[in-house]
């Protein structure tokens, strides 16, 4: 199994629970399929401080740029940006907004501006607004998308239809501003119906929150349809051939369980499923710890004030990597077989993340062996 | 100023970066807390089940407290629920409560209308916190697992958002209280965790200043997953000097100087956490490749104890 046995896809995108490290990964996917040929970006998001100079973004926004990966011959090309969510939201609607006033009258909004503004829920719509974006762009071949951190590894592809059901949901758009239903048959009914609801949710809120969110719906319109067609591409896009869902876990019980958890509902939503991969993975010695005496000894000759309290301390260390090692070990088996006997790849654990393009290497290298 | 410690707050927020040990760590505070006999309630939000698997019950039930140890209690907020009941003790006509929870446009603008699913389960902490009973507090202690450290912000900031985007309203005026509560230093406190690495530490001394900059009362860090530190400086340098042909004895010294070197990382990790943030964190030891259960967590909580009982953070610049 190699990363490089994806590259035909259009997307692939990298899903895991926190703290696993999603983002290199998904930057060693990029590496390895740029070197194998492509012409890839990578989107990820908030990378770590090392990672981030190893592709070049320490000034970057949200544009892609080009990441140096050496001598070109057979390589292909490595982009990367960070998703910016406000930037992405804001430029959608000016992109898509009916008039420059509309435009206006949306940015500033303040249930926009909080909308817009929240981490929550927005980066995950986002994410998909990028990626649509971007498989539009001709000079990327294959797009590798690293998800944002959330409450649950793949609310990321609930995002677009709970954000598309709340800015174009139409009943409660009628339920809001009933003029703009005035011409549809059977309004009277809604009418009745929908301003019971109006007024009981106005003496929850007040009025001046409503008339805020029915302003903010209503500048919406005209981009209605525009949101759910793209939400529609992305969603089919996801669920197509063309795409590919890598999970990543680490060795820890937690993220293992949430890699299987993630499997089964990716399997069951029709995703398409690339490989798994396990990320710091910790190798077993190649040889058995010294006899006590001899690194005593080695100890001795070396200077040590207490030669053997060192050895001890040595060997407990020893015997400590190896648990760890085998643990790892055991982890990779275990989710090999909960995914139905399919080993996921290994990516070794480096002592220090990767500083520079050379350092991401390695990760690509155990991703494409 | 010094902010009392994190042991006379009466709500405790537990935040910090996905993969820190969030679960782990508030499991131990309260482990810690109902050991020394306070009724403690570890709130968890967003369908986490953390609890139930770290202390092998059987899941905890949605709304309702449910015994994980004595005086140790676990709470899982169930947004809809929760919802629903707000509506019901704001609008207080049953038939009118039934016609929203039933209509689907309402659904559909609950599930994504920005802040309302946050301030309704920072709603059901804050009733937690606030609940009497007989006079006196139902829980010493409302721990809650926040989500990650994003999402958890959110969740904090979400019942200041609230009130300043609605101008009147009973909305406004329970934001408005939930508000009070959750940024008083006398009643609620909020650790930031952390482990020894990049990330995970960068992203807490951005919380930090963020919810300081906002006066949210940060009561503590906590540094998760420290390796207890088997070599010292005067170790390396006979490590250096050891020649030996064995690849055995190679092995065992490239171990322990990689050890060395692990553990000074983590200690620089420590280092930046403490002057990032001004403050003392707290250390919570790494237990090796172990699955956590109750033993573990009272292993932890003896690591918390007498810290989070006194640890006060340095005063602010």
């Amino acid at each position: 199994m190699s990363i490089t046995n994806f590259e035909d896809r259009r997307v692939i995108v990298c899903c895991g629970s926190g703290g696993v490290g999603k983002t290199t990964i998904s930057a060693g996917i990029a590496l390895a399929l740029a070197n194998n040929g492509a012409r890839v970006a990578v989107v990820t998001i908030d990378p770590a401080r090392r990672l981030a100079s190893a592709l070049g973004l320490e000034t970057l926004g949200d544009e892609p740029r080009q990441v140096d990966i050496g001598p070109t011959g057979t390589r292909g090309e490595l982009w990367a940006l960070q998703l910016d969510a406000k930037a992405t939201f804001d430029r959608l609607v000016r992109r898509h907004a009916p008039s420059p006033e509309a435009e206006q009258r949306i940015l500033d909004n303040r249930i926009y501006e909080h909308l817009s503004g929240a981490v929550a829920g927005s980066q995950e719509y986002m994410a998909v607004e990028r990626l649509n974006e971007l498989t539009d762009d001709p000079r990327f071949e294959v797009i590798v998308l690293d998800t944002p951190p959330a409450q649950n590894a793949l609310d990321f592809l609930d995002a677009p239809t709970r954000i598309t059901h709340f800015i174009e949901g139409k009943s409660l758009r009628m339920l809001l501003s009933p003029g703009a239903a005035a011409g549809h048959l059977g309004w009277k009914v809604l009418h009745a119906g929908s301003s019971t609801v109006f007024s009981i949710l106005e003496r929850v809120t007040g009025a001046q929150l409503l008339r805020d969110l029915s302003e903010f719906l209503a500048a919406f319109d005209g981009m209605y349809s525009g949101f759910s067609e793209r939400a529609e591409r992305v969603r089919a896009l996801l669920h197509s051939p063309r795409a590919a869902f890598v999970v990543v876990s680490s060795a820890d019980d937690e993220p293992v369980r949430e890699a299987v958890m993630l499997v089964e509902r990716l399997t069951h939503d029709h995703y398409p499923l690339g490989p798994a991969v396990m990320n710091r993975v910790r190798q077993r010695a190649e040889c058995d710890p010294p006899p006590r005496d001899a690194l005593i000894e080695a100890y001795a000759d070396a200077g040590a004030v207490h030669p053997q309290d060192l050895a001890d301390r040595t060997l407990a260390q020893l015997a400590e990597d190896d648990a760890r090692a085998r643990r790892d070990h055991d982890a990779c088996a275990r989710l090999a077989r909960l995914l139905g006997d399919r080993a996921p790849l290994e990516v070794p654990d480096f002592a220090d993340e990767p500083v520079e393009i050379a350092g991401l290497e390695h990760v690509a290298d155990a991703l494409a062996p | 100023m010094t902010s009392p410690a994190l042991f006379d707050r009466r709500l405790i927020f537990v935040l910090g970066k996905g993969g820190v040990g969030k679960s782990v760590v508030a499991a131990a505070l309260g482990t810690a807390w109902a050991r020394a006999g306070q009724r403690v309630v570890i709130a968890e939000v967003a369908n986490q089940h953390r609890l139930s698997d770290l202390f092998a019950t059987r899941r905890v039930p949605r709304n309702t407290p449910t015994e994980l140890a004595t005086r140790l209690y676990g709470y899982s907020v169930d947004v809809d629920k929760a919802t629903e009941e707000y509506l019901a003790s704001h609008i207080r006509v049953r038939p009118l409560v039934d016609l929203l929870v039933r209509s689907r446009a309402f659904h559909n603008f609950a599930a994504a209308a920005p802040g309302l699913p946050e301030l309704v389960t920072l709603g059901k902490v804050w009733e937690l916190a606030v609940a009497v009973e007989d006079g006196r507090p139902v829980w010493d202690k409302v721990i809650v697992d926040c989500p990650a450290t994003g999402h958890g912000i959110a969740l904090l900031q979400t019942a200041g958002n609230v009130s300043e985007l609605a101008a009147q309203g009973p909305v406004r005026e329970q934001a408005h209280r939930i508000e009070e509560v959750v940024k008083h230093p006398g009643a609620t406190g909020i650790a930031i965790v952390a482990r020894p690495e990049e990330l995970p530490v960068s992203e807490a001394i951005d919380a930090v200043a963020t919810l300081r900059a906002d006066n949210f009362p940060v009561a503590a860090t906590i540094m998760n997953g420290m390796t207890p530190r088997r070599f010292w400086a005067e170790d390396a340098s006979v490590l250096g000097r050891v020649e030996s042909d064995d690849p055995a004895i190679d092995e065992a010294v490239r171990a322990a100087l990689r050890s060395d070197h692990h553990a000074r990382i983590e200690h620089e990790h420590l280092r930046e956490l403490t002057v990032g943030t001004y403050t003392s964190p707290i250390v919570v030891p790494d237990l090796g490749p172990i699955v956590i259960g109750q033993s573990e967590l009272s292993i932890l909580a003896d690591a918390l104890d007498g810290t989070a009982r006194t640890a006060h953070p340095a005063a602010r610049p």
